[in-house]
């Protein structure tokens, strides 16, 4: 018991300690955004995208000092998102971005009753300014753009002709990239088969190895995903030497030697347009996607991987036809 | 005095609260944690009390969380007393869920005082379905309810996103390219009635009112003293003529029924819709397996559960809290969480150990033989216990 209250001691003067050094006044002018992703914001995928395009938006506005943003990760439960983004908006943030398309029938509940705050919700095209509610920017990821650029190389790239697909369930940004791989995959080799196998799960890495193990045996020499749950497929492809293609954020950190390109999504352009519309006024209806275009999305090369010039210049080649329209991806 | 304060000790108040302290150990070891991740642990559990009970709108935020945790907790009170274990409890809050926004969704211009009771009556139904097919499957081929209640919750889990993605799919996202996974809104008018303007609604009462009764079930009714029996003791039950198999599958099918009824109150009186990423947890906040604590934190004790269920839906909610406060990794909370459900189950087997030295070192009573021989050195203590 002794020992107990000795311990005790220890830890109320450490955090005496630290709250003295702690702390430091706000100032006036900051702009301050809350960010509720449903995983952890160094998942590789959806929700670092957003963690990493703010860090850039802090940046360009000039440092912490000028734009705080605050993270609450992991929030797969809906209901507990909603807490998080109502007290967010209570606490008097500037744009609370609720950064999962599972979270929109709690911002529509929250939304109208703090008319002061801008929200964001994505991925979606929804406002609800056709319910009225005037404080809700939407913004989405045109990631069969991507993805199609991704499956004209891996049409190009495959030997065996066949390739395989891991997703998680048949939905909003997913649906569009894995819709565009196969299609870019098909313009480019239609003798390739593309297997596409939808798991049924955003997070389960042990389920989207499995579907990879399946892929492998099925003959697959390239392999692509989409969320947070292909660390797993990654995994297999490094194992059997199987091509990667990545999407959402930089895959290529977790296997140099397979991973070939990576469909980046970054938000920065967007949430920069939304901080320019509270600042004149406008705190909601609109609604924002990026594109191969605008620069929101891009396709990062893996350096390590000796892509054959030729691929590469047919993927710039796609690129530059998507951007100017000469091809339509759109669904 | 020293006497006094030891009949404290050995009292069945020390046991009720033995909860109380793990939680408070396992905050203590989660403390050493925020430290090192560089956190203040009293600014961090300051905001773990203000997020769960600070404000009106926080105390209305933990009863919602609660809420769920109570129905299933209570319904894990009837199993465990039956003397089965029921995992599938997210199995059957998704099933319940799904009937009763089925019915919603079938009767929207129906009158709201015939189609809520009927769907809350479709999500007990469910859920009595969904609990009662391993409860036959133990009762008559002895399939263990463990293995078996966890598979329901996948098949649950996969039925739901076909139907989701499928046929129930909100036919405004089947015009659109992104399709969200969801039903439609459920007709504003069926939602369940706000209690005070927050987000409490009715169903937190049902909930209440549900543990009640179960208590009376299991204790007042031959009902329950019949689970009970066959939970304390399947042979000593059959030589008295309970016919334990059905009774076995009854007391899965009751907690499958709680389960599916709060189901059914999360679509009613906090979602409107159903919705779906992939998996269970995204939609039932884990209340399956939470309410599983709360009933352990409550020692399988309907009337207990409620208190307990309060609590640790506080502890969720304020969880949250810290970490938006103090921006510690979302790793940590459920690190939080997890501690104390380790350290409540430990002290369930410290009580029961303290429940077996309460009887035998009760003082007899006449005409009766200890349990065990009093060892000749020990007689001089007597008198102290």
């Amino acid at each position: 018991m002794r020992k107990l209250a000795k311990w005790f001691s220890v830890l109320v003067m450490a955090s005496m300690l630290m709250s003295a050094c702690g702390g430091g006044g706000a100032s006036g002018e900051k702009f301050r955004i809350a960010v509720v992703t449903p995983s952890a914001k160094n998942d590789l995928a959806f929700s670092q995208s957003i963690y990493e395009s703010l860090l850039k938006v802090q940046e360009a506005q000039g440092g912490p000092e000028k734009l705080e943003f605050v993270i609450s990760e992991g929030m797969f439960v809906v209901d507990d998102a909603g807490a998080a983004i109502r007290d967010y908006a209570s606490q008097g943030y500037d744009l609370v971005i609720a950064h999962g398309s599972q979270y929109g029938s709690v911002l529509q509940e929250i939304a109208p009753d703090f008319p002061e705050t801008s929200f964001a919700w994505g991925t979606t095209v929804d406002t609800f300014v056709d319910k009225g509610i005037t404080n809700v920017f939407a913004y989405e990821a045109r990631s069969e753009q991507g993805g199609y650029v991704n499956g004209v190389m891996a049409g190009a790239l495959t030997k065996s002709n066949v390739i395989g697909v891991v997703g998680p369930i048949e939905t909003g940004d997913a649906k569009l990239y894995v819709d565009g791989f196969v299609a870019g995959v098909k313009a480019q080799n239609p003798n390739a088969q593309v297997n596409v196998n939808w798991i049924g799960s955003f997070s389960d890495v042990a389920l989207a190895s499995e579907a990879a193990q399946t892929h492998v045996k099925a003959g697959a020499d390239v392999m692509a995903g989409t969320a947070q749950m292909v660390v797993g497929a990654i995994g297999v492809a490094k194992e059997n030497n199987v091509l990667w293609f990545g999407t959402q954020a930089s895959q290529t950190s977790l296997a140099p030697e397979v991973v070939v390109a990576n469909q980046i999504y970054d938000w920065s352009g967007v949430i920069l347009e939304m901080i320019d519309l509270i600042g004149k006024g406008t705190l909601g209806g609109q609604s924002f996607a990026i594109t191969l275009e605008n620069k929101g999305l891009y396709i990062e090369f893996n350096p390590a991987y000796s892509l054959p010039p030729e691929v590469k210049q047919l993927a710039e080649a796609t690129i530059n036809a998507i951007v100017t329209g000469a091809i339509n991806v759109a669904p | 005095m020293k006497q006094w304060l030891a009949a404290l000790w050995n009292s069945q108040l020390v046991d009720a609260l033995l909860p109380v302290f793990a939680t408070l150990a396992a905050l203590l070891v989660g403390a050493l944690m925020l430290l090192a991740l560089g956190a203040n642990p009293l600014v961090a559990y300051a905001a773990l009390v203000e997020g769960a009970f600070g404000s009106l709108n926080a105390i209305a935020d933990t009863l919602v969380r609660a809420t769920p945790l109570l129905f299933v907790g209570v319904g894990i009170c009837i199993a465990s007393r039956g003397g089965v274990t029921n995992i599938g409890g997210e199995g059957q809050f998704v099933v319940g869920a799904l009937c009763a926004v089925l019915v919603g969704l079938s009767f929207p211009d129906g009158p709201a005082l015939l189609v809520v009771p009927a769907a809350l009556l479709a999500g007990m139904v469910g859920g009595a379905i969904w609990g009662g097919i391993p409860g036959l499957l133990k009762a008559h081929f002895n399939v263990n309810e463990i293995l078996s209640t966890v598979m329901m919750n996948q098949i649950a889990v996969q039925g739901m996103n076909f139907l989701l993605i499928g046929p129930l799919m909100d036919p405004v996202q089947l015009q659109r390219a992104s399709r969200i996974p969801q039903t439609a809104r459920i007709s504003p008018a069926f939602d369940l009635p706000r209690l005070a303007p927050t987000r409490l609604h009715l169903g937190t009462l049902l909930a209440i009112l549900m543990a009640v009764l179960v208590y009376i079930l299991l204790w007042r009714t031959t009902l329950g003293y019949r689970i009970r029996a066959v939970g304390l003791n399947k042979e000593a039950a059959r030589y008295a003529g309970i016919n334990v198999p059905r009774y076995i599958a009854l007391s899965l099918a009751l907690s499958g029924a709680l389960a599916g009824l709060a189901g059914a109150v999360q679509i009613y009186g906090v979602n409107f819709r159903m919705f779906t990423d992939g998996s269970a947890t995204g939609f039932t906040g884990s209340a399956g397996f939470h309410g599983i604590v709360a009933a352990l934190f409550g020692q399988l004790h309907p009337l207990g559960t409620i208190p307990a269920a309060f609590l640790f839906g506080g502890l969720l909610v304020g969880a949250n809290k810290l970490q938006r406060a103090v921006q510690v990794p979302a790793a940590l909370i459920v690190t939080l969480n997890g501690l104390v459900v380790v350290f409540v189950v430990s002290t369930e087997l410290w009580r029961q150990k303290r429940a077996r030295r309460r009887v035998i070192e009760r003082p007899l009573e006449r005409d009766e033989t200890p349990l065990i021989p009093t060892p000749p050195a020990a007689t001089g203590q007597e008198g102290a216990v």
